[in-house]
């Protein structure tokens, strides 16, 4: 199995280099260097890419390549947070409802069941309208939109860890629901978490981008990759730069958590054979 | 959880059968109360249609009329009450935006989108199984490529890939249009990006699912009695692989609105995913929620018919469900 754990370690390493090298660039160039996304030389207006603005400018004149980087910081911070609410909320509810069990179970698995019924922009754009837009409106919003799927694979999970002689022997000796929790469950689940957080982390990228493209999560103007699609698109025949920096931007980061995911998995899957 | 379809197999179990088609119904009922009960509390707090209604400009008494005109002035409990039973009768209530019912508001906008939705659904799909099928039953350089390919597809939000479609068919080449619904030819370019938010899942999905049947102890015996290699992939692999795959489109279903939005947004085409952000910018309840109810019922179909269809072609399934 050397070679297949040698193209997991690969795709991890490779994944996470790719994560970290965005997140410094984005905080070397803007907020250390301090280059400023939001302001604009109105007579340097669509310009092409060239020596004063590597990627071009945009309609307000403003650099598409600090308006990119300053927007990775904006939505690689985002879709960690909105990864991490899920993780915390539909994790907690899996625990609960697999200790606890009978009504309390029930009842999570109405909400579960509801929440994946109601169609996620519904919900998002009614958050939205309730909180505002912004940073954390949108992670709370796509937080409380995708906790169920982790509700369902963790209760899954736990439930047949339950059902395992070790778990019943510690309940024998006293051992009390909370250590069990911490000191059986949380460590056997930790491959399947994160394995499922690597994922939920590239499908809360792209949600992020689709509510920002869509005018519905990052304020008008605010520098994210979905706001710069969304203003590239009336300009896509004269400024076509404009759309092709956040695009690739996006692209990147989303293969870069995908391969985080694929070389977690296969690396979890080798272990266990 | 199927249905229906053990009914076909055994008819001693036809009463249990309906019993949990009885069961399954009643969920979804419990379901779609709950949903508009949170949705209709939710979509009070967001703020007052009336003002919306009336217009900036409007004095107190005109707003006093339209809250009148609407049942607004009412105690929200009153208001929920009424809503309630006008929607056990079918009735949704009347748009706030238009003044027509909610439901045809909702229902006319619905085909344009299941236009799109369906055909992109198939196209993902036969794509999926062709491509998996390939990139499952062996290694070469020619399938690494491909594998490469799909895992950057998969990186490709479906909405930066429709964007990309439009820059490069209607813009750079401008072989087809990119907006609006007219002629085939228009319907080309929405219907390939939606594909595009199922494809590369499905693709690997079946991809993994192929592999993993060639090391089945069936399919090794099949081999062992020398079936031909055609014969192994279509008869034993492939139905084998759908299992999956087929599971995996009903949970999709639930995306493709999400995805229709997006993609009705960028290419300008009058569908439901269209209405909802036109509907949600006015605050028009009375519509959304109509969306979220229809859009409710269209996924626990989906997922109803992907049972079905998981129950047929897995013996397995079909065995467990008997079993119930």
């Amino acid at each position: 199995m050397a070679a297949g754990s040698a193209a997991a370690n690969l795709m991890l390493r490779g994944g996470a280099g790719l994560v970290l090298l965005m997140m410094t660039t984005s905080i070397a160039v803007v907020f250390v260097g301090g280059a400023d996304p939001s302001s604009g030389n109105l007579d340097n207006r669509l310009a092409a890419p060239g020596f004063g603005a590597m990627l071009g400018t945009d309609q307000l004149g403003r650099d598409v390549l600090v308006r990119t980087l300053a927007g990775t910081a904006w939505s690689l911070c985002a879709a960690l947070a909105a990864t991490f609410l899920a993780l915390l909320i539909g994790t907690s509810l899996a625990l609960v409802a697999a200790e606890l069990g009978g009504k309390v179970a029930l009842a999570i698995e109405l909400a579960v069941n509801s929440v994946i019924t109601m169609p996620g922009l519904i919900i998002a754009i009614i958050v939205i309208a309730v909180i505002g837009q912004g940073w954390l409106p949108i992670v709370v919003t796509l937080g409380l939109i995708t906790w169920p799927i982790f509700t369902r694979v963790i209760l899954a999970e736990t439930l047949s860890l339950k059902a395992r002689d070790y778990v019943a022997a510690s309940r024998l000796v006293g051992e009390t629901r909370l250590r069990i929790v911490m000191f059986h469950y949380l460590p056997a689940l930790r491959p399947t978490l994160l394995v499922m957080a690597a994922f939920h982390f590239a499908d809360m990228l792209i949600a992020e981008g689709a509510l920002s493209f869509l005018g519905l999560a990052a304020p008008l103007g605010a520098p994210t990759w979905g706001n710069m699609m969304a203003d590239a698109r009336p300009y896509v025949f004269s400024a076509p730069w404009m759309l092709l920096a956040p695009a690739a931007a996006i692209v990147v980061s989303v293969i870069a958590a995908n391969l985080i995911g694929d070389g977690l998995a296969s690396r979890f899957r080798e272990r266990r054979t | 959880m199927p249905a229906a379809g053990e009914t076909r197999r055994r008819p001693g179990v036809g009463g249990a059968a309906l019993a949990r088609a009885g069961r399954e119904l009643a969920r979804i009922g419990v379901l779609v109360l709950v949903v508009t009960s949170a949705l209709f509390f939710l979509l009070r707090l967001t703020g007052d249609p009336s003002a919306m209604l009336a217009g900036p400009d409007a004095s107190a008494e005109q707003l006093a009329a339209i809250r009148a005109e609407y049942g607004l002035d009412r105690p929200l409990i009153v208001q929920y009450a009424s809503y309630l039973s006008h929607l056990f009768r079918g009735d949704f209530g009347v748009s706030l935006a238009s003044g027509q019912p909610a439901l045809t508001v909702v229902l006319e906008a619905l085909p344009a989108t299941l236009a799109l939705a369906l055909p992109a659904l198939l196209l993902a799909f036969v794509c999926a199984i062709g491509l998996g099928a390939w990139l499952g039953s062996g290694t070469s350089r020619a399938r690494r490529l491909m594998s490469g390919l799909v895992f950057i597809l998969q990186g490709t939000p479906g909405f930066v890939a429709g964007l990309l479609l439009i820059q490069l068919f209607a813009i750079e080449l401008a072989w087809l249009p990119s907006m609006g619904a007219y002629g085939a030819a228009s319907y080309v370019l929405p219907v390939a990006t939606l594909a595009m938010f199922l494809l590369p899942k499905q693709t690997r999905l079946i991809a993994s699912s192929v592999r993993e049947a060639y090391q089945e102890d069936y399919v090794r015996t099949a081999v062992a009695i020398g079936a031909t290699e055609r014969e192994v992939l279509f008869r034993h692999v492939l139905p084998n692989a759908m299992v999956g795959s087929v599971a995996l489109l009903g949970a999709q279903a639930a995306l493709l609105l999400s995805g229709a939005t997006v993609t009705e947004t960028i290419f300008g085409w009058p569908g439901a995913g269209t209405l909802l952000l036109t509907s949600a910018q006015v605050l028009d309840f009375p519509v959304i929620q109509a969306i979220a109810i229809v859009v409710a019922l269209l996924v626990f179909l989906a997922n109803v018919l992907a049972d079905v269809a998981v129950a047929a072609l897995d013996p397995r399934a079909r065995d467990a469900a008997e079993a119930v």
